[in-house]
């Protein structure tokens, strides 16, 4: 076998490991652990996959039309949700349209329900001010789980 | 290089619902996310939206992998994407379009992302190791690394200075004989016989 670590590398190595763990905040580690909802395990999560804020396109400097609602789009096997940031309020859209219990969590543990109408449409006020995630259910069996959402 | 047995075994425990087995994969790979975060220089509030959609995710993953060793190298992957993507968007806002330090060819890329998994399992692997000894040995070999010459070590923990160096050499002996160690430092060394 070639040969291994010498003492003074395998101490120092250890350093580095050890280190490199303390570096890390303990609420980072303690968020980590919580993010295993396995009391929930047939939730299916919504992958945000638009957020005109984040598109590719540079924004205009001489844009003539007043700047754009903001939208999102999260997307799950079943499911899309589209969202839409207006002054005061936040504009929901199930696709496909369907009737669904929306709940509102916010990261402090908070949460709020919203039913939609028959086709799927709802809105949220106040525009929640902390990170906050969707969580809809249908009558038909849909359980889907947005990424967390900071507007 | 990664310490496939544990990580596998921790995987399946997870997707049957074990929350302990996800603590200890956090544990784990914790350090990898946050490290790959710090790299991009993000503000910690866009650091904990990061990582809480890439655990979110992981969660999500448990049971789609095929191959439960892929986890840490899907964690890294799906860090750096994510870390990219909101670095983009803050440079954007902030108006600056100028060439990122990011921007790297796919093959440096890759690169960069399979050394910091092996750093990252090298470490998970000590850390593992070394939460296995004794706590005496623990403190003998953390006061070694700070640095705290013998006189104190035999004053703090209530031993003879003559018994610390015997005592540090069986401490590393054991640690030695950890077999995820031993099986990380045989493929290292004969890695860097092949390249080095």
């Amino acid at each position: 076998m070639a040969e291994v670590w010498s003492d003074e590398e395998l101490l120092a190595r250890l350093a580095v490991a050890l280190a490199a763990a303390k570096d890390v905040p303990p609420e980072f580690v303690a968020a980590a652990r919580a993010a295993f909802t396995m009391d929930d395990i047939d939730i299916e999560l919504a992958q945000l996959v638009h957020d005109s804020h984040l598109s590719a396109e540079p924004q205009s400097l001489t844009r003539a039309e007043p700047a754009s609602l903001r939208t999102l789009t999260f997307v799950s096997a079943g499911l899309t949700i589209e969202l839409e940031v207006t002054g005061l309020q936040l504009l929901g859209q199930l696709v496909p349209p369907q009737e669904a219990e929306v709940h509102v969590q916010e990261r402090s543990g908070q949460d709020a329900v919203r039913t939609t109408d028959k086709v799927g449409f709802f809105t949220i006020q106040p525009i929640p001010a902390e990170p906050f995630r969707l969580h809809c259910r249908t009558p038909g069996g849909l359980n889907v789980l947005t990424t967390w959402i900071t507007l | 290089m990664t310490d496939a047995p544990a990580v596998t075994a921790l995987v399946i425990r997870a997707r049957e619902g074990d929350q302990d087995a996800w603590n200890e994969l956090v544990d784990r790979y914790a350090p990898l996310v946050w490290s790959i975060c710090r790299r991009y220089g993000l503000a910690r509030s866009d650091i904990d939206d990061v990582a809480q959609n890439v655990w979110l995710r992981a969660v999500g993953q448990l049971k789609a992998l095929r191959e439960p060793a892929a986890l840490p190298g899907w964690l890294a992957t799906t860090t750096k994407h994510e870390c990219s993507r909101v670095f983009r968007a803050r440079r954007r806002q902030e108006g600056t379009e100028q060439p990122l330090d990011f921007e790297m060819t796919p093959d440096d890329e890759s690169k960069l992302i399979e050394q910091e998994l092996e750093a990252a399992e090298r470490n998970a692997t000590l850390r593992a190791a070394f939460a296995e000894l004794s706590s005496t040995c623990q403190r003998i070999l953390l006061l070694r690394i700070e640095g705290v010459p013998y006189e104190e070590i035999s004053t703090r923990l209530g031993m003879s200075i003559g018994s610390i160096g015997p005592t540090r050499a069986r401490c590393l002996e054991k640690l030695r004989a950890n077999p995820a160690l031993v099986a990380l430092m045989t493929t290292e060394s004969s890695r860097s016989e092949q390249y080095g």
